[in-house]
């Protein structure tokens, strides 16, 4: 006998059907990059396991309206995105009325604690902090996500190139940053 | 600036067709600024990679757990209608039931609800236009009847006015006859009491 995995069009299809531990399953094989994707982009684990959970949520009421379930990859992070940018954008809010941090810049999160405690990680997560929200967030579909170019245009919603644009600026910035750390034997 | 046939960011990431990366490859063994380019490139993201994916530290809700369970009474639906078995089954006897009851009773189409309203919009147009004729033709009607009736009533009166003044002019004529008669007749009286004498 051959065993074959199910795949992920077969648990979508049978999730939609009101399957609740496909579903599940579903969620078991995706949850992990998902919250590191939102623990990268927010750079706090307790909002990204937050906005995880929200991203499930979204996703299992919303199941009926991916049309191909073959692109459910792309459909899941396009949740992820806008759920991590809404948050950004009730936390710009919600900083500016309260003033705690200087005004104006893209950056977000460049005083708070790095998440990865030793040293190299501190490196790459300070470095990533100082890209822009939107920089930040293409290196991330891209190098840790492992995206192509036209289904990170699909998450973000822009054209292959500007998500290029993004990604080559974003990756400027972290070589000018991180090479010369490299070189010297920062590791 | 880079010199490089393609973008050096591109044959890090690996979007180069290998037919790019051959031409690349030579051009980095060649270009003593592209090659330390794509090493620094190749640094970064080595070292970006160095990050590892976290574990998810709490397990998150699954839709099957306790606070996303849906209610009994959704429960004892879902379980029902879950059955492609159960709902073909239903989707025919409710098609035996409307085939039998149209059978027996043929109620006018149902419109649909937009349909509906626009029936009734259209029948209270139609209302309003009949009895604004109706009201148009009976004052119509009505007008002529008393213009009838008033020209009616004229031609008569100058019928009696004309009827009054011939009986007259002949009560006239026939008082002017008399007269003539009556003084004819005195003549003739006195002629023959003339001749006697």
């Amino acid at each position: 006998m051959i065993f074959r995995a199910v795949e992920d069009p077969d648990l979508i299809g049978r999730a939609r059907r009101g399957d609740v531990e496909a579903y599940n399953l579903l969620i078991s094989r995706w949850v992990k990059r998902v919250y590191n994707y939102l623990l990268r982009i927010t750079g706090e684990r307790e909002e990204a396991l937050d906005l995880s959970q929200e991203v499930f949520l979204k996703a299992y009421q919303h199941l009926r309206k991916l049309e191909d379930p073959a692109r459910f990859a792309p459909w899941l992070f396009r949740i992820a995105h806008n759920e991590a940018f809404s948050s950004f954008r009730k936390r710009k809010v919600e900083s500016d009325v309260l003033a705690m941090t200087e005004a104006g810049g893209e950056e977000i999160g460049v005083e708070r604690p790095p998440v990865f405690p030793i040293e190299l990680s501190i490196a790459v997560t300070t470095a990533l902090t100082r890209l822009t929200e939107e920089q930040r967030e293409t290196v991330v579909l891209k190098i840790y996500q492992g995206f192509k170019f036209e289904e990170i245009a699909e998450i973000l919603s822009c054209p292959v190139s500007t998500v290029k644009s993004r990604l080559y600026a974003g990756l400027d910035a972290l070589k000018a940053q991180l090479a010369p750390l490299k070189t010297r034997g920062v590791s | 600036m880079s010199c490089s046939p393609f973008d050096l960011r591109d044959y890090i990431l690996g979007e180069l067709a290998a037919d790019e990366r051959r031409q690349v490859d030579r051009h980095i063994r060649a270009c003593h600024g592209c090659h330390d380019d794509v090493e620094r490139l190749r640094t970064t993201h080595a070292t970006l990679l160095a990050l590892r994916d976290e574990e998810i530290p709490q397990r998150i809700g699954f839709v099957s757990d306790k606070v996303f369970e849906p209610s009994g009474w959704r429960r004892v639906w879902q379980a029902f209608w879950g059955s492609s078995a159960r709902l073909g089954f239903a989707s025919a006897a409710v098609l035996s039931i409307a085939l039998v009851a149209f059978t027996f009773y043929r109620p006018a189409a149902a419109p649909a609800a937009s349909d509906v309203t626009a029936a009734r919009v259209e029948a209270a147009v139609a209302q309003r236009v009949a009895a604004a004729v109706d009201k148009a033709v009976a004052e119509t009607e009505t007008r002529q009847a008393r213009r009838t009736a008033d020209l009616l009533s004229a031609a008569e009166q100058r019928f009696e006015q004309q009827r009054q003044a011939d009986m007259q002019n002949v009560a006239e004529r026939f008082s002017v006859l008399e007269k003539r008669y009556n003084v004819e007749r005195l003549l003739m009286a006195r002629n023959d009491s003339r001749g006697e004498k």
